[in-house]
């Protein structure tokens, strides 16, 4: 490793290098294990007993299993979006938020994850949807954009862990050298790949960052289309909509923002990152999420405007969803997501931890209560009016909403205790830069 | 090995059969007892015999042996004892192959008439019921009642031991204590005995009656049924002078007026008259017949007929009483005359001959009585309406459930014989039953269930189902139709001829006992007669004849009128799904939603949206229903049409000892119901701010201004013009057969046969009340009702939805592992096994016909019996979708008989479950690339359309456009 300024290094190393690591962290462990403990009881109680302990029904095949899936997926696309896009831009933010942003897309991924494959009611089967050279000869169905979403979130996943991967290795390599046990060493050793940090790994190192980051561009549209594919491909009048992929990348992506907004801002105030995450980015994260909370206010007036085009049984499967008995939903959808954040054109705001906690979260639930009313309230409108049911979530689908919360708290928790959550090798190339100046 | 000693297999199997011969046998031992028994061994496997000790390789001998003589025992046998099937294809059976299924024709008891069914066994199980097209009352159609008789049979909550006091007793210690009872009562000649029993039309039951009545002329018996005819009886005696049944020909009708009931569900006729009915529409060169449908809650003739005509109970005499005297009988009443009166009369002097009018049995004995006047004055006695004798005749000494009470209060029943029914629960509520009968010193109860009879009288024995024992019946235009056991008995059991017959001294062979019956009527030439009748179901020419009529028609004044009470109607009708309640335990049943109010799982005060409006009640609240002193609470259910100022309540509900299924569902509309007017009573309501959640399959009755049922005039087409679609998929040509269906919404009367008979034949999981009310109903095939108009007196349209078999099928593409497939015939096919639940087909189907398998439908207390399922059809596991697949295992089973033959397929070879068991034929499936079929006839009809047709899925389900002249609402 180099002799550059030791300063940076050490305070972020020091995080995951030592023994004790406070109470608060043990607390916050022990209450997401509780969740995660949660989630497992609420898996296994589906894989044994099926879907029906859910509130699903015939229309309603879908409740919170695709409702949080499509949240889920939302942050993580939106935050691996922000991550590559620092990446390639060189942006001074990538420094601080870049490993946040990318910790958040890998578990948001996982999360979401979960509910396509224990949402079936054969999960255990869930493989079939893979293209293998199966005795019987019967392939996925191309055409089906679940086998597209398939494919969508294992790239996606891929992708994420390797951006997220790739730019840990020197860091990992720190780790390596300063750690003080040896089977830490060892474990740290074996991930950073034998980096020694010569020129050549650097080089080849940046080429690989920013050729990943590429990556993630592309695919997060992708992404978010194949969700909403999802939707936009079947028949279900209020579903059937060409627009509906510029929804989800929308909406998504103010709440990957809100999402990454929250964590640094928690990370700021809970690590005393304050230095590092300084009120400069803050402030520009805050002007992002306003900015992607417009974007989405501006999708929800086309969503109005394409149904009255539409007309027919679109145009009232829109309005009932607006207006029906889950027109709740969408309102809180509304002041969630696009209200709320109007906070942000104030700078006092963007800069304040409470408020950035509060317009975080506000746009995660504002966006989670939009996938909740396109989902559900979507599907109040059918073409025979026989079919009419209402759909309201179980105990288990509940838990197993906030057992996925409670994982992501902990793998959040483990990252920050375990890896350099802000990047070591990037603040001290800043630094160098800064003196050698 | 000794010589000589002949295998006498027949002997075997008649000591198997014989009264001494235990029915199930645990152990060679305990046959063995029997010399034809030990004969039979010594034959076949002498060491047994000379072994002094067992050793395991006897043992192993004599396992197989008991393991044979089992075999022997349960199949064929159409010469052993009384309890073996007697097939109906006997002159084919030496061909029996096993894995083919068998069919045997029968009869089915509904309130004691006959419907005749055939019965398909699969290796000596039963597993579905059809209609026998030979017999008058169902010619190959099935009601819904019929149909689930399946699940009864193997209702695990029969009973299956005789008990006393609630104690189980062997077969043997019940006939020890029978015998000194019953020859104590030959000694009294029956003195202190009273048998009670529902009305019957078995020849052989009052045959049986006849003799036990010499035998015993001191005894009284007591007829009762919940659903009775009094009113009828009481008409007809008055106006005839004797009790008749009439027997209505719809095909011959102009004009059919119906008062109340509704004949095309709760006749005993009513198969045959919603077929006719159809049969009448059908006929091209007549036009069409005119429907008119009085009465005060919407039924399934109403929701048919041309022109309903809400109207309060207590207004049905005037109302009568004025069509009377517009059409020159007797004189109009004071009041005002209802608007449609005159029309009515017009039209009905029109028709003249060829009209029908026809009063419910609820109706008071003087609307009957005007109604023969009528009738007799319009001159359809002998074109449209035929008189016979009673059906179920009644003797002149044979009391009635009051009598009986009355005799019990007086202390004069020392013997109470309770043959079958359920009558402590079903006694009207003035009479309570239980606590007389307990009274009684002894007291015997026939029944299937340890019922709510069963508990208070102090023995019970159990009855067999049915489709396990022998009986004739009639059918409601007399023809009698045999009564032929299809099955082992499941439960040992006797039946109520069985029972009769060892009261009558006649010993307990059912078969001997109804052979008896008809030896004495047939004489010579019994054994052919009686061979080609089990074969054909039905006793050929046993219709019951025309009897002239003596006119003596203005007697409608001698009838007790109506005294008006304050207050509000109550009327009281039979469940469609369980009837009187004997069905409370049949889980199809209960899951069936009813045709117009599609509740499941239980019952409701019916009311009209006026009388929810007055009282300020919605769908669901509770109302406390005080008639004569007695009160229930029940939920209301708004019913558009129903007439204001009554409710009505259907029986069969809340009942306490129905079994595992039935307990607890509803409420109990005989807690309120009065012996002196048990159908239509006054009562008072209160609403007490409670609320009983009800469970009802389709929330939504508006057709919200979409073309989803479509109606035209006679003549008219249904579609309009419409521009062709493209589509970005080619084309798939069909070679070979193309199968396709088309369902008439003209012909649809909504009585649900479809949906019973598809649940039977696919194996569809019962999924319980809570499934339910989460939405997770399986029915393959629904029933979608939609009203239409003044929710006071609206339009009612029925449309049967089972899959489309779309030819661009939306649910194929977007499943991710090609679970759901078209096959080379065009069947959109379901492939279980692939399958992985991701439940996005259902999502895509406009139809929503999907059911998905939210839970293990097949290991709940809900699930019916192994033994009940159809082994052609796979049981679906849990996490698979599953739907309508157009019956594909009878189109297999057709293909492969075809091939057999090395023939093509027929047109009309394969018909699907639901079309099999329709009255009116209103669904017809067959080849669209066959021109001639009857399938192709139909989609060339200008009244054949797509449903959803503009969303380009190309359905091989179409329908035909229901045809409506102009229709008025009066």
């Amino acid at each position: 490793m180099s002799s550059e300024p030791q300063a940076v290094t050490s305070t972020v190393a020091e995080v995951p290098l030592s023994r004790r690591f406070g109470l608060i962290w043990w607390i916050a462990l022990v209450v997401s294990g509780a969740f995660v403990l949660l989630l497992g009881y609420t898996l296994v109680s589906v894989t044994i007993l099926g879907v029906g302990v859910w509130g699903v029904n015939i229309p309603f095949v879908w409740g919170f299993d695709l409702i949080n899936y499509a949240w889920w997926i939302g942050i993580a696309n939106g935050a691996s979006l922000f991550a590559a896009i620092l990446v390639l831009r060189r942006h001074d933010l990538r420094t601080s938020v870049n490993r946040f942003a990318e910790g958040v897309a890998l578990f948001a991924v996982i999360c979401a994850g979960i509910f396509p494959i224990f949402h079936l009611g054969r999960p255990w089967l869930f493989y079939w949807t893979f293209p293998y050279p199966a005795t019987f000869q019967v392939w996925p169905q191309f055409r089906s954009t679940l086998t597209w979403d398939f494919w969508a979130i294992s790239t996606h996943a891929i992708v994420t862990s390797l951006l997220w991967y790739v730019g840990l290795i020197p860091d990992l390599a720190t780790l390596r050298d300063r750690a003080r046990s040896k089977t830490a060493k060892r474990l740290y050793g074996v991930f950073a790949l034998g980096w020694r940090g010569s020129v050549r790994h650097w080089a080849y190192h940046q080429r690989a960052y920013r050729l990943v980051a590429i990556l993630v561009l592309p695919l997060i549209l992708i992404m978010q289309s194949t969700v909403a594919f999802e939707f936009a491909v079947t028949l279900v009048p209020d579903w059937h909509e060409t627009r509906q992929p510029l929804h989800f990348v929308a909406t998504g992506l103010a709440q990957g923002l809100s999402i990454v907004l929250l964590v640094a801002v928690l990370l700021r105030w809970g690590l005393r990152l304050g230095h590092y995450i300084d009120e400069e980015d803050v402030d520009l994260l805050g002007k992002l999420v306003l900015a992607s909370a417009l974007v989405s206010g501006y999708l929800y007036l086309d969503e109005i405007a394409s149904a009255l085009l539409a007309g027919g049984l679109a145009q009232d499967a829109t309005f009932k969803r607006i207006t029906g008995d889950y027109a709740g939903l969408y309102w809180t959808a509304i002041v969630y997501s696009i209200l709320i954040p109007q906070l942000f054109w104030l700078k006092a705001a963007r800069q304040s931890t409470i408020a950035g906690i509060f317009v975080g979260v506000s746009i995660g639930t504002g966006i989670w209560f939009d996938r909740y009313s396109i989902i559900v309230g979507g599907l109040q409108t059918d073409y025979l009016p026989s079919i009419s049911r209402t759909y309201s979530p179980t105990l288990p689908e509940t838990g197993l909403f906030l057992g996925t919360v409670g994982l992501f708290a902990a793998l959040l928790l483990l990252f920050v205790r375990f890896l350099p959550v802000v990047s070591m090798f990037e603040i001290r190339h800043d630094e160098h830069e800064e003196n050698s100046s | 090995m000794r010589k000589g000693a002949p295998f006498d297999l027949d002997a075997v199997r008649t000591h198997l059969a014989t009264e001494e011969g235990a029915r199930l046998w645990r152990s060679l031992e305990e046959l063995s007892d029997a010399p034809e028994v030990r004969r039979y061994i010594e034959a076949e496997f002498p060491d047994i015999v000379q072994a002094a000790s067992i050793d395991r390789r006897t043992l192993l001998r004599l396992m197989s042996a008991s393991l044979a003589l089992g075999g022997l025992a349960a199949c064929n046998g159409s010469e052993a004892g009384k309890n073996a099937p007697l097939l109906s294809q006997s002159r084919n059976m030496p061909g029996y192959t096993p894995g083919v299924p068998l069919t045997v024709a029968t009869s089915m008891p509904l309130n004691g008439y006959g419907r005749g069914v055939l019965v398909r066994t699969q290796e000596g199980r039963p597993i579905k019921v059809e209609g026998n097209p030979l017999h008058p009352a169902s010619l190959g159609a099935t009601d819904v009642f019929a149909q689930a008789e399946i699940l009864s049979l193997y209702d695990p909550d029969r009973s299956d031991t005789p008990l006393q006091n609630g104690a189980p007793r062997s077969w043997e210690e019940l006939t020890n204590f029978i015998r000194p009872v019953r020859n104590e009562l030959v000694v009294g000649e029956g003195r202190g005995l009273h048998i009670l029993m529902p009305p019957t039309s078995s020849p052989t039951l009052h045959r049986l009656m006849a003799q036990a009545r010499q035998l015993f002329p001191f005894a009284q018996w007591h007829l009762f049924s919940p659903v009775d005819d009094d009113n009828r009886r009481i008409a007809a005696t008055a106006v005839f002078g004797r009790d008749l049944d009439f027997v209505y020909d719809l095909t011959q009708a102009d004009i059919i007026v119906t008062l109340g009931g509704d004949l095309f569900a709760e006749e005993p006729g009513h198969l045959r008259y919603a077929a006719d009915y159809q049969t009448r529409r059908r006929m091209q060169d007549r036009p069409l017949p005119g429907l008119y449908a009085v009465e005060a809650r919407l039924s399934l003739v109403g929701a048919r007929a041309d022109q309903r005509i809400p109207l309060r109970p207590r207004d049905f005499e005037d109302f009568v009483q004025v069509l009377a005297a517009a059409l020159g009988v007797g004189s109009a009443p004071s009041s005002a005359p209802h608007p449609s009166v005159s029309k009515l009369a017009d039209e009905l002097r029109r028709a003249g001959a060829r009209s029908i009018v026809v009063a419910g049995r609820e109706q008071p004995a003087r609307v009957h009585a005007l109604v023969h006047a009528i009738n007799a004055r319009l001159g359809a006695f002998g074109t449209t309406i035929r008189a016979i004798d009673p059906v179920r005749p009644v003797s002149a000494d044979t009391g009635t459930l009051v009598d009986l009470a009355e005799a019990i209060e007086s202390g004069g029943v020392s013997r109470l014989v309770v043959l079958g029914g359920n009558p402590v629960y079903t006694a009207p509520a003035d009479i309570d039953l239980a606590s007389l009968v307990r009274r009684v010193p002894l007291s015997l109860h026939l029944g299937q269930h340890r019922d709510e009879t069963a508990v208070v009288c102090q023995w019970h024995i159990p009855e067999l189902h049915p489709l396990e024992s022998w009986g004739d019946l009639r059918a409601f235009d007399g023809t009698v139709g045999l009564r032929q056991p299809v099955a082992m008995p499941l439960k040992p059991g006797l039946s109520q001829e069985e029972f009769l017959g060892l009261l009558a001294g006649q010993g307990p062979d059912g078969r001997a006992l109804v052979q008896a019956t008809w030896h004495e009527a047939w004489g010579e030439g019994f054994e052919e007669r009686w061979a080609r009748s089990l074969e054909g179901g039905v006793i050929e020419g046993s219709a019951s004849p025309l009897v002239a009529l003596t006119d003596r028609f203005d007697v409608a004044a001698e009838l007790e009128a109506r005294t008006n009470s304050a207050g509000i109607d109550v009327v009281f009708a039979p469940d469609p799904s369980v009837w009187d309640g004997s069905y409370a335990n049949n889980g199809w049943l209960q899951e069936l939603p009813k045709p117009l109010t599609k509740l499941v799982w239980g019952n409701a005060a019916l009311i009209a949206p006026e009388t929810a409006a007055i009282f300020g009640l919605s769908s669901g609240d509770a109302i406390d229903l005080t008639v004569e002193g007695r009160a229930i609470r029940a939920p209301v259910w708004i019913l558009p049409g129903h007439a204001p100022g009554a409710v009505t309540l259907t029986l069969g509900y809340g009942r306490q000892r129905a079994g595992r299924i039935g307990n607890g569902i509803g409420f109990d509309a005989y807690a309120v119901r009065p012996s002196r007017q048990p159908w239509i009573a006054s009562g008072e309501i209160r609403k007490p701010g409670e609320r009983i959640p009800l469970i009802s399959t389709q929330q939504h009755h508006s057709l919200q201004g979409r073309d989803i049922v479509r109606v035209v005039a006679p003549g008219q087409s249904a579609v309009g013009e419409s521009p062709e679609h493209s589509s970005l998929y080619p084309e798939w040509p069909y070679e070979g057969h193309a199968w396709g269906m088309a369902i008439d919404l003209d012909a649809c009367i909504g009585c649900n046969a479809c949906v019973i008979a598809c649940q039977a034949e696919n194996n569809i999981a019962v999924v319980g009340p809570e499934e339910v009310a989460k939405g997770r109903e399986m029915h393959w095939l629904r029933v979608d009702r939609y009203h239409a108009g003044d929710p006071a007196n609206p339009g009612t349209y029925f449309q049967p939805v089972p899959c489309m078999h779309c030819e661009k099928a939306p649910c194929e593409v977007v499943c991710p592992v090609n679970a759901t497939v078209h096959s080379s015939e065009g069947l959109n096919d379901m492939v279980y096994n692939r399958c992985i639940g991701t439940r996005t087909c259902s999502n895509n189907c406009p139809y929503k016909v999907r059911r998905f398998n939210f839970l293990d439908y097949q290991g709940t207390d809900y699930t019916a019996s192994p033994d009940a399922m159809n082994p052609q059809v796979t049981v679906r596991d849990r996490g698979v979708m599953e739907k309508c697949t157009y019956c594909v295992q009878r189109i297999g089973a057709a293909r492969a008989d075809a091939r057999v033959e090395d023939r093509p397929l027929r047109d009309g070879e394969v018909t699907t479950a639901c079309q099999q068991s329709c009255p009116t034929q209103a669904i017809v499936f067959g080849d669209v690339n066959d021109p001639g079929s009857a399938v192709s006839r139909l989609k060339q009809s200008p009244r054949n359309y797509a449903l959803l047709g503009n969303l380009n899925t190309k359905p091989r389900t179409t329908y035909l456009a229901r045809v409506e002249p102009s229709r008025e609402n009066g």
